[in-house]
């Protein structure tokens, strides 16, 4: 493998990873509105929240070209904030983001419903705060369940390819991943490189599957 | 708490790396896939000699294009034909005095070399020996769009037309040439040169071919315009010229 | 001690929980069959569920007043509660759920301390182990034990000995005495068997279909 191909490995495990730790907070936050409490706009909110899951990626994709650039916010944050978004890396945090947001509010949501209320309850009784009781016995007793989320986000940021070629594009060095350096080399011709790259992917999702289930065991105990 | 300190981590890496983006004078070019060899090598030189580090991007001028006018950030824009550069210049997002015109190339049909076809005038591609012929998307790509400029202008056009695989840049056509994908592949008189898997079976003249001419120019929103005009210049230079001729670009030494 | 439950109503599946009482006893008992509404009072005084209309005054403290818009938080109002489960949290050593409530600086006296409390209840040699490990027995007093050590000002216990067997509720009954006398703390509790209502209330509450049917005196004791 070259340095270039390496550069591609690190620079994927590592944006995957980034846009998983970027998404978990919000992720929980409407995980636990959803799971909770009812309130107006609820099936809106469900429905928004889903539809990158179920859309063609490549429209998700477009639409966040539009949004963050030059014909969205692009140019109030290059101006502003001196901030570059659309085919830069943030432009695939931004992609990987919202194409895995999904997977981890739909298991987070699942795994904080099946807390029993009663703990939180007493919790409360016993003199803990929204905050307290939150972190301390709604996020411990659905642990397994978040995870498993967070896992499943982290996989699926790092196979994706079709938002990501739309709003950051395969910029060799700066946005390109896995995937999109997989297509791209196979579609130039250069088999050895994308059957190398094919390799490292194995190896990734093999490594990220292998930590999850030592995760799971370790928590069982 | 460790969600706060995740959120905390993940925002500083976030703000932080807005400055990380343009340190020490590093300049983003976007450039024609058919330029990857020439200015790559250029590019290295100009770091040898100045210290700068200069960035490519190659890829069909289209979609190069298409990205600058959607915000990608670059400072240079290095296009395969006028059109394009036209396009980003009505835009307003070209520094229309660093716009100049220095390189030419001329189109080559392209066969495997291995390959038994012996072609002696364009109108053999029509023969049935050949199923798929490669060309860079005539659509949008100037490789492409120069080819069917061409056969046109030889009324071949129509007949040939379902035999073409458009290809997303002209690097991917001669890929499918020397995969064997497509029998045969009209692409850049330099993409030939630098393949080992396809040889020239056929040159269009240059008295009939199309007018190709690729433009350069700074763009409005470079993150450094002083540092972009510098590698303009040093693109005008003989030193760069040389280069590009060595490739087999057609070099002119005026400018605009 | 005085304890208002007036104009308590709220509507639950099959009848609506109607009460109108003012406690002074310090250990009432709250004696129906199942289903009578004796936990959602609970729930209601604990400040868990929100009544139609209520006003709940303990000892001066307003706790609740729909009326007058006052609801006090469920943390803000110092009422210990054992539910019939117990939930005793799973994931958290026997130390640190009796730790959760605890605040040092809210201890009123040593009374309620660690040490004093594991005492009373004789749970020191079970302070490091897990929740799951203990016995029936040992987790009703691990229950109790982490509801006394918020400091309460009234303790609510909910069917405390329904799951035990005979043997054991005649163990823990001794248990439920000396928190009566050593913390002197106003107890509701709830149950439905005899026994537990004539060794340790001073009055009973009879409920039937969210009422209160009959008020009895047990016992002559000062409190």
């Amino acid at each position: 493998m070259t340095a270039a191909e390496w550069q591609i490995v690190w620079f994927t495990a590592w944006v995957s990873a980034l846009s998983t730790l970027v998404i978990l907070p919000p992720g929980l936050a409407v995980a636990w509105l959803l799971a909770r409490h009812e309130w107006p706009g609820k099936s809106l909110v469900e429905t928004v929240v889903t539809l990158p899951l179920v859309m063609p990626p490549v429209a998700t994709g477009l639409i966040l070209l539009k949004v963050f650039g030059r014909h969205g916010m692009g140019g109030f944050l290059h101006n502003r904030l001196h901030l570059d978004v659309v085919f830069t890396w943030r432009a695939v945090l931004v992609a990987l983001g919202v194409m895995s947001f999904p997977l981890l509010v739909r298991s987070a949501r699942v795994a904080l419903e099946q807390v029993n209320p009663r703990f939180e309850q007493i919790a409360r009784t016993l003199g803990a705060g929204d905050l307290r009781v939150f972190f301390s016995i709604t996020i411990p007793l659905a642990l397994r369940g978040i995870i498993g989320g967070v896992i499943l986000a982290f996989a699926r940021a790092l196979g994706e390819f079709g938002a990501t070629i739309m709003v950051a594009g395969n910029i060799q060095g700066r946005t390109s991943t896995l995937s999109l350096s997989i297509y791209q080399s196979w579609f130039n011709g250069e088999d050895t490189v994308a059957y190398r790259l094919l390799g490292a992917s194995v190896v990734l999702a093999f490594a990220a599957v292998w930590t999850s289930e030592w995760f799971m065991r370790r928590s069982r105990k | 708490m460790n969600i706060t300190k995740w959120l905390k981590t993940a925002l500083a890496l976030l703000v932080v790396s807005g400055g990380v983006a343009a340190n020490a004078a590093t300049i983003t070019v976007f450039a024609a896939a058919s330029l990857t060899d020439s200015l790559g090598e250029i590019g290295r030189d100009y770091q040898k000699h100045t210290g700068n580090k200069v960035e490519f991007n190659f890829a069909a001028s289209s979609l190069l294009a298409r990205q600058i006018e959607e915000g990608a950030p670059a400072d240079i824009f290095f296009s395969a034909d006028e059109a394009w550069m036209n396009t980003l210049e009505q835009k307003g997002l070209v520094d229309k005095k660093t716009r100049r015109r220095r390189l030419s190339n001329s189109l080559v049909i392209v066969v495997g070399t291995d390959s038994p076809l012996s072609i002696q005038s364009p109108s053999d591609l029509a023969s049935e020996k050949i199923g798929h012929i490669a060309l860079a998307d005539p659509q949008s790509v100037p490789a492409g769009i120069y080819a069917k400029e061409y056969l046109r202008k030889v009324h071949l056009w129509e007949k040939i037309e379902p035999k073409v695989v458009p290809m997303g840049n002209v690097r991917a056509a001669l890929a499918a040439v020397e995969s064997g994908d497509a029998e045969a592949g009209i692409v850049y008189k330099t993409d030939a040169a630098i393949s080992k898997k396809t040889r020239v079976a056929w040159a269009v003249p240059r008295e009939e071919g199309p007018k190709i001419s690729y433009p350069m120019a700074g763009l409005k929103e470079a993150h450094d315009p002083e540092a972009a005009r510098a590698f303009l210049k040093y693109l005008d230079s003989d030193e760069a010229g040389r280069v590009f001729a060595k490739f087999g670009f057609i070099v002119d030494n005026h400018t605009r | 001690m005085n304890f208002l439950l007036q104009n308590i109503s709220l509507p639950l599946a099959d009848f609506t929980l109607e009460i109108d009482a003012r406690l002074q006893c310090q250990v009432t008992g709250l004696f129906g069959p199942s289903g009578a509404g004796k936990t959602s009072l609970l729930d209601l005084i604990a400040g868990l569920r929100q009544p139609a209309s209520a006003r709940i005054v303990l000892n001066d403290r307003v706790l609740t007043d729909i009326g007058a818009g006052v609801v006090m938080a469920p943390r803000l109002r110092e009422i210990g509660y054992v539910p019939q489960d117990l939930a005793l949290f799973p994931h958290l050593s026997v130390r640190k759920n009796l730790l959760y409530g605890h605040k040092k600086s809210r201890e009123t006296e040593p009374l309620f301390g660690l040490e004093h409390v594991t005492e009373v209840l004789q749970i020191q040699p079970l302070l490091g182990r897990g929740v799951r490990d203990l016995s029936g027995g040992e987790q009703q007093r691990v229950a109790l034990a982490r509801a006394l050590l918020t400091s309460p000002r009234l303790l609510l216990l909910d069917e405390p000995l329904a799951s035990l067997d005979a043997s054991l509720k005649a163990k823990i009954i001794p248990y439920l005495c000396r928190v009566r006398d050593e913390f002197h703390l106003p107890i509701l509790y709830v149950t439905h068997d005899e026994q537990e209502v004539v060794a340790l209330c001073d009055e009973v509450l009879q409920m039937e279909r969210g009422r209160i049917t009959e008020r009895r005196r047990i016992n002559d004791r000062q409190t």
